[in-house]
């Protein structure tokens, strides 16, 4: 890496903030996502993919 | 040395202090203690203001208004795809980066008043509805999030200097973070209209 593109005050600030909102909303909609899951489970006993849960 | 540090390291410095204070925050629960009180607020929105008398009794306004949010979220999507794209190399390759990333600001940052006076507006017609969405509030800290990460970190690194000299990796990172900020904003406001 050349000296220009080393990691100055705003470049770590940058990166910092990345990460936490990245993370932050990837763990939001991977818990909404096994919570809809946990949600048709109970409703329906089971889930199945490309089949329509109301159709027993 | 510990004020060459603070001098040196400012922005990531307030970085670490906002979330120490969202942390501490979070751990008292002042949140939590907040709610409660901003409900009086909804109501008198929806039931003591023009926008609520005008978003509850006159459907067409309401529906009018509210396509020009839809078509503000929709420009707002455009604008952060193309200028995010561009920083992660998919598309637009033929123009520089700093013309497209210093371009669409101008228009993102129209195009955000837009949204939010608009969005206002949907909001005052249902606001005793809303207040009880958690989906609402995930929507709000979204907008919030992405607004302070455009503004104050984002657009002020990207036009500090040229975008060869920022290291690549963290240009990515920036774009694919900008990008699911505002498809959880996107994506939220569909669920509110679902729910």
């Amino acid at each position: 890496m050349s000296d220009s593109k080393k990691i100055g005050d705003k470049e770590l600030a940058a990166i910092s903030v990345s990460v936490i909102i990245f993370g932050g909303l990837t763990f939001h909609w991977v818990a909404e996502m096994i919570s809809t899951v946990e949600l048709l489970e109970l409703a329906y006993g089971t889930v199945k993919l490309f089949n329509n849960p109301l159709v027993f | 040395m510990f004020s060459t540090i603070l001098s040196q390291y400012k922005a990531t410095l307030s970085v670490f202090v906002v979330l120490l204070v969202i942390v501490v925050l979070e751990f008292l629960q002042v949140r939590a203690a907040i709610y409660p009180s901003l409900l009086p607020a909804f109501e008198w929105l929806k039931n003591s203001t023009p926008l609520g008398y005008i978003g509850t009794t006159y459907g067409s306004i309401y529906a009018t208004v509210q396509a020009m949010h839809l078509l503000t979220m929709g420009t707002l999507g455009g604008l952060v795809l193309a200028t995010d794209l561009r920083l992660l190399g998919v598309m637009f390759r033929t123009t520089p980066s700093e013309v497209i990333s210093n371009g669409t600001h101008k228009a993102f940052k129209l195009t955000l008043i837009a949204a939010v006076l608009t969005g206002i507006f949907c909001a005052a017609g249902v606001a005793d509805k809303v207040y009880y969405m958690p989906v609402f509030w995930v929507k709000m800290l979204a907008l919030a999030a992405g607004a302070a990460f455009v503004f104050l970190i984002k657009q002020p690194l990207l036009s500090s200097k040229p975008h060869s000299e920022i290291n690549p990796w963290i240009i990515r990172g920036m774009a694919i973070t900008s990008i699911l900020v505002w498809f959880t904003v996107a994506a939220s406001g569909r669920w509110i209209g679902f729910s």
